[in-house]
């Protein structure tokens, strides 16, 4: 049964709004687009074609606010729901509220949601459907629960705490001896309690020195799955990735295989439709992967995958919600090139400390084989209230080599931030790292390096040092000659 | 022209020293880039400006050009926020054919204080200088050791220095045994030149052909260089003096840069040397095309001048040196003293028969600070009555009574007993041998008496008869280096690390500045650089690491709250930029600062303040250490702060739902 749809509200802000806005402009789709107080002025406003209040800065009245989300898309005339990631993305009484309205909701079904969302039960999915997962107790309400589960199954520190509701970082806590179990487990159930309106955390061993390798799936509803291979993410910093590229440089072409084929079986099993996430994480030292979760999303990082695959993953979900069938199968998908992708986050480099305020200035990167994902312009404000996120920054080559090549242009050359402070020096100094290059890290990279990678960050530009020349221009011209001289 | 350049960077000492042996007739070292300005423009001549004259020197046929040290060095991260490293290095590209000279205080190198063997050894093997003309106020040879030997080794050009004035006690056989320590801690004269430094322009006409010839007729093979400053008014006549004696080399500046001050015009002294039939070794014509060049810039230099304009032959008597006489004057200006000087000169004058050594750096500082305390103290307790009174008084005992203190009347003696009281630190470190052997011996037991009072038998036992160098341990380079990189919160360079060993604070200040400003006083012409642009439409061009670059000014906006706004363009983008003024209201933000201060460990929102245990936490409370105290929110993420120990909390700085910077005070706490 095909529906058309003809006009998509996004109920998303920022980077993930712009992008798929991208898709329904070349697809002639209106948008309408969302926003709070603070985005009053904000970019993703002004790429839509119809822009609608929803209310204060806190998420809760806004952004995360579903009958605000379902009736500005009635009122715009709208007749479906693309979530983006984070916010309401994952939320299954979303999904059903947006199809109880009448409107297509692109995403995988309430069902499907509810049944990934909840760790504990992936988890056992997952196990059912002989996909390997790691060792862990769930549906902990005491932390005496925890103690005695690592007495039982003689595990070893550290664990980590996390919202079974969770993803994207928040509400996980790394564990590394008895005296932070009780602190560590109040603030999982918090920061659980605040993201995603459920205090219900699990507890897993941790892998130390892990990868993290996830499986890019794309299936419609009349029950055919197909994998667009993997990404490694493994840099990260405090469980946010930073940097992800395609396809893994840790694989073999047979644990490739195995590990995307298992991926697919797992999503058909559930019976998975649109654009989907199934993540790993991978053992360098016994080269075992084991099951992580199911993004049940659009993720951020979908942009290297279409680089390497050349298609549209947005313009794909559409097709999925509108009841298309895939227009390719598996043996049609030949990735033929590399992609880097690193997050501009508006934090300290060195402290990750956020940073907000105005863009005062924005020069983003252009010249071969590169992709820019924004969610500002300049003179746009970061509010403090969502997440930092601000810029993707795409790279893609014939090889690794060459996508590094690219990323090190476009980072180190061409973009200019001005106003707030950024990633930019950071991801810099990573990818420019041997051992980055070697492709030898775990998600322990930037705790371990650090000192190092900041050590790394001074390189001048005469771009820079010209506007030290202006300020003192600016200064001595408005005060004239200064007693020190 | 080629054949003008006899001597160049990379030749050895030795072939130098040949080459200007070999000469027929005199050769010139141009102050023109560091003493001229010293001497006459508090130092403030921008490289910008100096760099032009470089071409000209290039080909010109000079002996060397004087670009480095004395304060130069200093006034450079002080005041111009250049670097002589960077000057040097500029300069190095500009005239190839140049030899580099600087001026170094022996102990006390580019700075104020005596440096142990192992920071001098460190700073001169690392300093990129051709000539190294190295004195010592107390013509103590022994502290240009260390100088002396890292120089030679390096194969550059070592040139000891006889500091020079005029007194009863400063005869040829006095300076003869200077030179001949000299020559012993040289190894003879082939490596050398020696240097006669008289700073302040006091030496005689005939007294000066006399002490020329005296040191030729005991070592006739030395290649002599006179430094003498034109305060007196009669400096060209003492050039001929000296250089039908033997003198070789002489100071000389641009015409245009001549004040009162400083050197002899080059153009001139080219001229009376030819007349007087002593050839000159340099094309007068680029000389001539250097002191055109001059007149472009050096009126961006007036507010520089010292407003004390003319000659003083009085120097004779005093002995400010040129490089003191501005700055000291402009003291006396600031300090609203003016009307003192000629009681203060004719104190110096009085003061230097009773301790005796030589008026230029750090000697100089001495003389002047000890005796501008004087006349101001006096000045203060009993107004112009009591200058006169110390003035004669002083007089009296010098003059009359040839420094016999039997010979006043009680009360005088008392009255002096007391006249070094206050005198400053580097005075009383002076006399207890810190800077080394005094040239004629140490002062008379009453002057210890009369600046130590009670201690001063005890105190004198700790004079040194040994030169710093011995006396000195040396400084913990890695421990300076670690407190360096501490405060500016980097690795420093090298060359940042030798400023800093040099001028610790000041380092820092031009460190900091130029992270800020970078390159700004390289680029910028100097009216720019000391006013700014003015009108809309003025713009600045130049040139940036091989890149053209344009600032251009649009419009500045009236002053609000402390600040005003400036709209410039800097290649053709508008940008605006508030400059706060000195009356901008700082937001006043308490920082966490010490043990006792819990500071925020991020940018964020307070959303809790205590914890969930046992709620908020308030003035007074007991925290544990390790119990959460407070926790913030950013980006959706939450950020524990703890106690760090056992506590009360004395004061909680911030309320629930503020935003806070990080670092950032939240608690004031207490050890219990």
């Amino acid at each position: 049964m095909e529906k058309k749809i003809d006009r998509i509200l996004i109920a998303n802000r920022g980077v993930p709004a712009v992008r798929i806005m991208h898709t329904c402009r070349d697809r002639k789709i209106p948008t309408t687009a969302v926003y709070s107080d603070p985005d009053r002025l904000a970019h993703h406003v002004f790429m839509a074609d119809a822009a609608v209040h929803i209310g204060e800065a806190p998420p809760v009245e806004s952004y995360l606010n579903m009958d605000k989300m379902v009736d500005a898309a009635l009122r715009s005339g709208s007749d479906a729901i693309h979530p983006g990631w984070g916010f309401l993305a994952e939320n299954e009484a979303f999904a059903q509220k947006v199809i109880d309205a009448g409107l297509t909701w692109i995403g995988p079904s309430p069902e499907v949601i509810r049944m990934m969302g909840d760790k504990i039960q992936a988890k056992i999915i997952a196990q059912k459907a002989n996909v390997p997962t790691i060792p862990g107790v769930s549906n902990v309400t005491d932390p005496s629960q925890i103690s005695k589960w690592m007495d039982e199954e003689k595990v070893q520190f550290p664990i980590m705490i996390k919202a079974s509701a969770g993803g994207g970082g928040k509400g996980m806590v790394k564990v590394e001896n008895s005296g932070q179990i009780a602190s560590g487990f109040a603030q999982a159930r918090s920061e659980a309690k605040k993201s995603f309106g459920d205090e219900t955390v699990l507890v897993e061993k941790y892998i130390e020195r892990g990868r993290h390798i996830e499986v890019q799936i794309v299936a419609d509803r009349h029950g055919n799955v197909v994998h667009l291979f993997e990404r490694e993410c493994t840099i990260q910093r405090r469980n946010q990735k930073i940097i992800e590229e395609a396809p893994s440089p840790t694989l073999d072409e047979g644990l490739r295989q195995e590990l995307c084929s298992t991926a697919a079986r797992l999503m058909q099993e559930i019976g998975y439709a649109t654009a989907g996430t199934v993540e790993f994480i991978f053992d360098s030292a016994t080269r075992k992967f084991y099951f992580l979760e199911v993004n049940t999303r659009l993720q951020v990082e979908h942009g290297i995958t279409e680089l390497i695959t050349g298609l549209d993953i947005v313009g794909i979900m559409i097709d999925v919600a509108e009841g298309r069938k895939l227009p390719f199968t598996q043996a049609d998908i030949h990735p033929n090139r590399w992609a880097l992708e690193v997050r501009l986050n508006a934090e300290d480099p060195k402290t990750f400390s956020p940073s907000f305020g105005p863009v005062t200035r924005l020069q983003v990167p252009m010249g071969p084989n590169v992709r820019v994902a924004s969610g500002v312009y300049e003179g746009a404000d970061i509010p403090p209230y969502y997440d930092s996120l601000f810029m993707l920054l795409m790279s893609a080559g014939a090889d690794r080599k060459d996508a590094i090549r690219v990323m090190d242009r476009s980072l180190g050359r061409n973009l200019r931030i001005e106003g707030v402070r950024t990633l930019q020096p950071l991801l810099l100094s990573i990818i420019r790292h041997p051992a980055f290059i070697e492709g030898d890290f775990s998600t322990r990279f930037i705790e371990e390096h650090m000192d190092e990678l900041i050590s790394m960050f001074r390189e001048k530009s005469s771009e820079d040092e010209v506007l030290k020349i202006a300020r003192y221009v600016a200064e001595i011209s408005a005060l004239g000659p200064q007693k020190w001289m | 022209m080629s054949d003008l350049i006899f001597v160049k960077p990379g030749m050895s000492a030795r072939e130098i020293v040949l080459a200007v042996r070999s000469l027929d007739g005199v050769c010139l070292t141009s102050v023109g880039m560091r003493d001229a300005g010293q001497s006459d423009f508090k130092n403030r001549h921008r490289i910008y400006d100096l760099k032009t004259l470089a071409p000209f020197y290039n080909g010109m046929g000079l002996f060397s050009a004087e670009t480095h040290g004395g304060a130069r060095w200093h006034v450079g991260v002080m005041n111009r926020r250049e670097s002589p490293f960077e000057e040097g290095e500029l300069l190095r590209g500009l005239m190839p054919n140049v030899l580099q000279q600087t001026l170094i205080r022996e102990t006390n190198l580019f700075g104020y204080r005596p440096y142990p063997r192992n920071v001098i050894e460190h700073v001169v093997s690392r300093v990129d200088i051709d000539v190294w003309r190295c004195f010592s106020f107390l013509n103590d040879v022994r502290n240009m050791r260390t100088v002396a030997e890292v120089v030679m080794k390096r194969g550059r050009l070592f040139e000891p220095t006889i500091s020079f004035t005029t007194s009863d006690w400063a005869t040829n056989e006095y300076y003869l045994s200077v030179v001949k320590d000299i020559v012993a801690l040289c190894g003879g004269t082939d490596e050398i030149v020696l240097c006669v430094k008289d700073m302040a322009g006091v030496g005689d006409v005939t007294r000066i052909g006399n002490l020329i010839d005296a040191i030729k007729q005991a070592y006739p093979e030395m290649v002599l260089n006179y430094h003498r400053h034109i305060t007196d008014g009669l400096a060209i006549p003492a050039f001929i003096s000296a250089a039908r004696a033997g003198a070789a080399i002489f100071d000389v500046e641009e015409d245009s840069l001549v004040r009162f001050y400083g050197h002899s015009p080059i153009l001139a002294v080219q001229a009376i040397f030819e007349e007087s039939g002593i050839r000159v070794h340099i094309d007068r014509e680029q000389a001539g095309r250097a002191v055109q060049k001059v007149r472009e810039w050096i009126g961006a230099y007036e507010w520089a001048e010292s407003p004390f304009k003319g000659f003083d032959h009085t120097v004779t008597q005093h002995r400010m040196p040129g490089g003191a006489f501005p700055s000291s004057f402009e003291q006396a200006d600031k300090g609203e003293f003016l009307h003192l000087m000629p009681a203060i000169l004719k104190v110096m004058s009085l003061y230097n028969r009773i301790v005796k050594y030589f008026d230029v750096t750090p000697g100089s500082q001495i003389t002047w600070v000890t005796c501008s305390g004087i006349v101001n103290r006096y000045s203060k307790e009993r107004g112009d009555a009591g200058v006169r009174h110390v003035t004669g008084l002083l007089m009296k005992f010098v003059e009359e009574k040839d420094q016999d203190l039997g010979a006043m009347e009680q009360h005088e003696q008392e009255e002096l007993l007391q006249l070094f009281r206050t005198a400053p630190g580097d005075f009383r470190n002076l006399l207890l041998g810190s800077y080394g052997k005094l040239p004629v011996g140490w002062p008379a037991d009453w002057v210890y008496q009369s600046t130590f009072g009670d201690e001063w038998e005890a105190r004198m036992t700790e004079r040194k008869d040994l030169s710093p160098l011995d006396l000195l341990k040396d400084d913990d380079m890695e421990r300076l280096r670690r407190e360096l990189t501490e405060t500016i919160g980097r690795v420093p360079t090298e060359e940042e690390f030798i400023l800093f060993l040099m001028h610790p604070k000041d380092a820092v200040a031009f460190i900091e500045f130029r992270e800020k400003y970078g390159e700004s006083p390289l680029v910028l012409p100097t009216t720019v650089w000391r006013s700014g642009l003015k009108r809309p439409g003025d713009r600045v061009d130049f040139e940036l690491w091989g890149k053209p670059y344009s600032i251009e000014f649009v419009s500045v906006g009236a002053e609000h709250d402390g600040i005003i706004h400036v709209v410039m363009k800097v290649n053709n983008k508008t940008r605006v930029y508030a400059v706060e003024t000195p009356r901008a209201k700082k937001a006043e933000t308490r920082m966490a600062k010490g043990v006792n201060h819990i500071g925020a460990p991020i940018n964020g929102n307070i959303w809790r303040i205590g914890n969930p245990e046992r709620g908020p936490l308030k003035a007074g409370d007991i925290v544990h250490k390790g119990e959460e105290v407070i926790n913030l929110e950013a980006m959706k993420m939450e950020n524990a702060v703890l106690a760090p120990f056992d506590a009360q909390i004395t004061e909680v700085c911030v309320r629930l739902n503020e935003t806070v910077r990080e670092g950032q005070l939240l608690f004031v706490i207490e050890k219990v």
